[in-house]
Formats: structure tokens, sequence, C-alpha cells
């Protein structure tokens, strides 16, 4: 069965054994991306921050058997999930050998250090999505002023516990490694622990609220 | 019944299969990046082709054994030794209580496996007994292995009998790579002209080259969002290109999503070879449609499924 026009726009190969879903917001994606799971053996299913990706086993499926199946479950319509009620407070030491990018941030925005500290503690996020490496979190709704874009060059290892923002979100780096986000605060909150029952603490949907903390009171 | 770490080598790991089906949490596939070499050295054993083996990189470690223990070497160029004496890859081997194993540096590829008889104890964690080092789980510790470590055999099996790969088995290494790549999600950013240059260019690994990715180095590629986009799902094989031009490939510790535009993405039909790419080594691209990349890796199922069944676990 050939698709139609407008779900070939919506369903589009990444690659032999990879679908890309255009979902548009966050919470599509996490909507749409729980149904797949829900209904299907699909080897992987992941929400990017617009779009859903599928993996599928091509030694089971073909390709278009498997943008079928998801053309299916799209035409299904879906629904987001109830999310879960629970405000973080995320302790954030800003700036100085933390925040190695937070003074070329201020020169980027033209605000002063305390008033970028205040812009960024000063509401409440949602969780978008979680991801990129365990414990990552994307936390939506940066103020406009801040909306600067990733480094041309991502640094080869960023410190675990960095708080880096980029394209209007905040990105809370659990692990040290690769990352591309300038880098304005360090935190010590949990993000992940592989010794927990639940290794995830902070899940999607979830409002975070940061706080600004001295070296000293976060024990770093 | 154990092996004793007296030199670990430049990064000796404990790998399996690949964690599946976690890409949601952030948790990558980790596992072999040579899932092929893995599963010969294994077969020889009459192991599970994933039970958890060394994965040794770029330089070899030297082990003790405790006791006889029956192994195999698969995988990368490099020059081995039990007891003082040279062993050959591609056999079962006999080592007696107290052997040395010494395995030099790998001259050609990157990875060698070493496999025991009935597997390596390791950590299993989030389905998977591999080794993910960032966030020091899996394996051994969570850590590539130091001098001093002991190993643990999930069983002992001295009763192998001793088995050689076939010839046309053994794969034939090399400093120069056609891999098989299609179009990705962001494909449509590149110009034409752009798209030619990823498929006419004699790419060169660049020194940055790990389990997490590798630089091409090469021409400038430019891409028309200058590199922006919202963060999406990458995956081993994804081929990205930032702001700066420099494209990279994702291997198989790579984070699950990524805000660099993704222009193409390796076929899984040779996705086993990225463990074997090399710094300074030459890679060409070839483009293939999603259904011909299909066809290769069914071919390649096909050819060695007589020797390896269930190698659709495998590649």
């Amino acid at each position: 069965m050939p698709c139609s026009d407008s779900t070939a726009r919506t369903i589009k190969a990444c690659g032999d054994d990879l679908l890309s879903i255009r979902t548009g917001s966050a919470k599509d994606a996490q909507a749409f991306a729980e149904q797949l799971r829900a209904a299907g053996e699909w080897q992987e299913v992941v929400a990017g921050i617009e779009s859903v990706v599928v993996q599928f086993d091509a030694t089971l499926i073909t390709i278009d058997e498997a943008r079928q199946q998801i053309a299916a479950e799209l035409a299904k319509g879906y629904t987001p999930k109830a999310l879960p009620d629970v405000l973080l407070e995320i302790p954030v030491v800003y700036g100085g050998e933390f925040g190695p990018d937070f003074d070329a941030v201020c020169e980027q925005t033209g605000l002063s250090a305390e008033e970028l500290i205040a812009l960024h503690t000063g509401r409440e996020y949602d969780v978008e999505l979680v991801g990129f490496t365990p414990g990552f979190v994307y936390v939506g709704g940066l103020a406009a002023v801040l909306r600067i874009p990733r480094r041309k060059q991502p640094r080869q290892r960023v410190a675990a516990g960095s708080v880096g923002i980029a394209d209007g979100r905040t990105g809370l780096y659990a692990l040290a490694g690769p990352g591309g986000w300038p880098i304005i605060g360090r935190t010590t909150f949990t993000l992940f622990d592989p010794q927990a029952k639940d290794p995830f603490p902070v899940r999607v949907g979830m409002r975070i609220r940061f706080i600004a903390v001295s070296a000293a009171e976060a024990g770093l | 019944m154990s092996v004793e770490v007296l030199a670990p080598g430049l990064q000796t790991t404990i790998q399996a299969g690949a964690r599946v089906g976690m890409r949601h949490l952030g948790v990558p596939a980790s596992g072999a990046a040579d899932p092929l070499s893995l599963a010969l050295a294994n077969r020889l054993l009459g192991n599970d082709l994933l039970a958890p083996a060394l994965e040794v990189t770029l330089v070899g470690p030297t082990l003790r054994f405790n006791a006889p223990t029956a192994i195999a070497l698969t995988g990368g160029v490099a020059q081995a030794t039990l007891g003082g004496e040279p062993i050959e890859f591609h056999s079962t081997i006999i080592a007696k209580q107290g052997d040395e194993l010494a395995i030099a540096a790998v001259e050609i590829g990157t990875r060698v496996y070493v496999a025991f008889a009935g597997g390596l104890q390791a950590q299993e964690m989030l389905g998977s007994c591999s080794t993910y080092m960032a966030a020091g789980f899996g394996g051994h510790q969570g850590r590539a292995l130091v001098e001093g470590d002991v190993l643990q055999l999930q069983k002992q099996n001295t009763n192998t009998d001793v088995a050689r790969t076939p010839q046309e088995y053994r794969l034939a290494f090399s400093s120069t790579w056609a891999l098989r790549i299609c179009r990705s999600a962001e494909s449509d950013l590149l110009q034409d002209e752009q798209l030619g240059e990823l498929t006419n260019t004699n790419w060169i690994i660049g020194r940055r080259a790990d389990r997490m990715g590798m630089q091409l180095d090469g021409p400038m590629i430019s891409v028309s969002s200058d590199g922006r986009m919202p963060s999406a799902p990458v995956f081993p094989g994804t081929i990205q290109c930032p702001g700066n031009g420099s494209p990279f490939i994702l291997s198989v510790d790579a984070g699950t999503t990524g805000g660099y535009p993704r222009i193409a993405q390796l076929a899984r039909a040779d996705r086993h070879l990225l463990g074997q790419l090399r710094s300074g080594d030459h890679v060409r691209f070839l483009p293939r449609r999603p259904q011909e990349a299909i066809d290769a890796l069914h071919a390649k199922h096909n050819y060695w499924r007589e020797w390896l069944p269930g190698i659709e676990r495998v590649i």
C-alpha cells in the first residue's frame, strides 16, 4: 500500500533500519513514543524534541511494513499521558571554574552576571526529554534572551553535573563526557544512580526550579 | 577459576551484546564495537556468540591463568604469545595453569577479542554485561581493566574441542574501508554538491577516535542550518556535522540524542566495522537506498549463517 503524500512527509527513512516521525512539540513526541512502545515490537523508540525515531529489525519486517505500522498508529491519534506532579529544586553553582562559558554567555546576551542568574533561577521549567546519556535532562522554557546556539565545536569533555544552555533549553549533564552546550554552572543534584532501585530520578513532565548556591553550599 | 591482569593494555574492557530497548532512557548500546569478531572468538569455544569476553584496544594486555583454560583470539592483526610461544588467531588454544598470555600492539584494525571457554563473569546492568565506561557500569566494575584485577570465569570448561575458523570466515583487515551509507533525517540540508563531497571524498579517520565516535578528516561540509537543530535521536553509525563543517561518525557508546544535523547513516550491514576503524585509516562512503542496504544485510547474514548460526543477533 503506497503512503499518502502527507504520511510520506511525516515518516521519513533516516537509515536502512530507522524511520523518523515528525511530531511537532516535545509533548507530542513523548506521547507518540509511549504509544509506539506499547504497541509494537520495535528495537528502539526514541523521542527527540520534535520527532520520534523508530529502529526496527530488518530481518523481521521490511521498511515498508514498518512504515505502514507507524502510519496506522499515527492515524489512531495520540494523547499525552498524565505527567508526574513533582517540583524538583536543582542547586546550581553559576560561573567561575564550574561554568566555563558563563562570561561568554553574559557577553553574548548583554546580561550582567546577576541578571543572567536571576533570569535562569526566576521561573519554573518543564523536563521535556531525558536522553543523550543516562540521566541527561533537557529542561524547556528558557527566557528568549538566553536562546543562544550550541558551540560550533563540541567539547571533548564536560564535567559531570554541568549545566548548559542552548537553543532555548537547559541541559543537565549527569555524566562527564563530550558535550556541545555552553556551560554556565554545575549542580550536585544526583541525576543518575545506577545503584538505586530507580536509576533515573528525573522524568519527563517533572517541573524544575534552579536555585543559585555557592560552591561551599554545594559541597564542590 | 580465574585470570589475573598483569598489565592492562591501553583500554581493555569486558564486552558482550549491546543494550537494546533502553535508548529512550539515554542508555547507549555499548557492547563489542566489532561484534562479528566477538562472535567468531566465542564460536571457537562453544560459547553463546555474545558471551562476555575481553575487548582489547590498540595495545594488548598481559594475563596469567590460574587454572587450565581454553581461549580464542580474533579481530585486528596483532602478535600474541602464550607461555612465550607465538599463538595464532582463529584457533582454540589451551592455556595451562600459570601460563601468561601477552598481546602486543594491534598493527592493523583497532580491536582484538579474547574469549574464554564458559565466558567471563561480568556485572549485568540494564540488560547486558557490557562495560559502559562513561557511566561506570557493566563488565568489570564499569571500567577498563587495571593491573592486579582478577577476572572470574562463569564456569570451568576445559573439555572444549579444538576448533579453527575456516579460511573463508577469517576477516581480512586493511587500512582502507568502503562503508555503505543511507540518507538520514537532515541529508536534505546538504546541497547536492556537498552530498557528493561526502561520497566522493577519501575520508581519513581523525585523531579523536574511540568507542563514542570518530572524527572524519577531509573537506569542510557546510550545512545550511549552520549546524543548528533541536536535539533528535542518533544511533551507532549516525554521521553528524556540526557548524564547524567537520563531520563525525558515532560508535557504540555514543549518546542517544544529538543536536547536530544527521547527514548520513551507516547501513546496519556495515556497522560491525565501526570497531576496527583506526586513526589514519581511509574511508569511502558508498551511497545506498535503504532497500539496497537491507539486501546487503541479508546477503551478509546468508554468507555467515553456516559458521555462525544466530548471526542475526550479532550484526
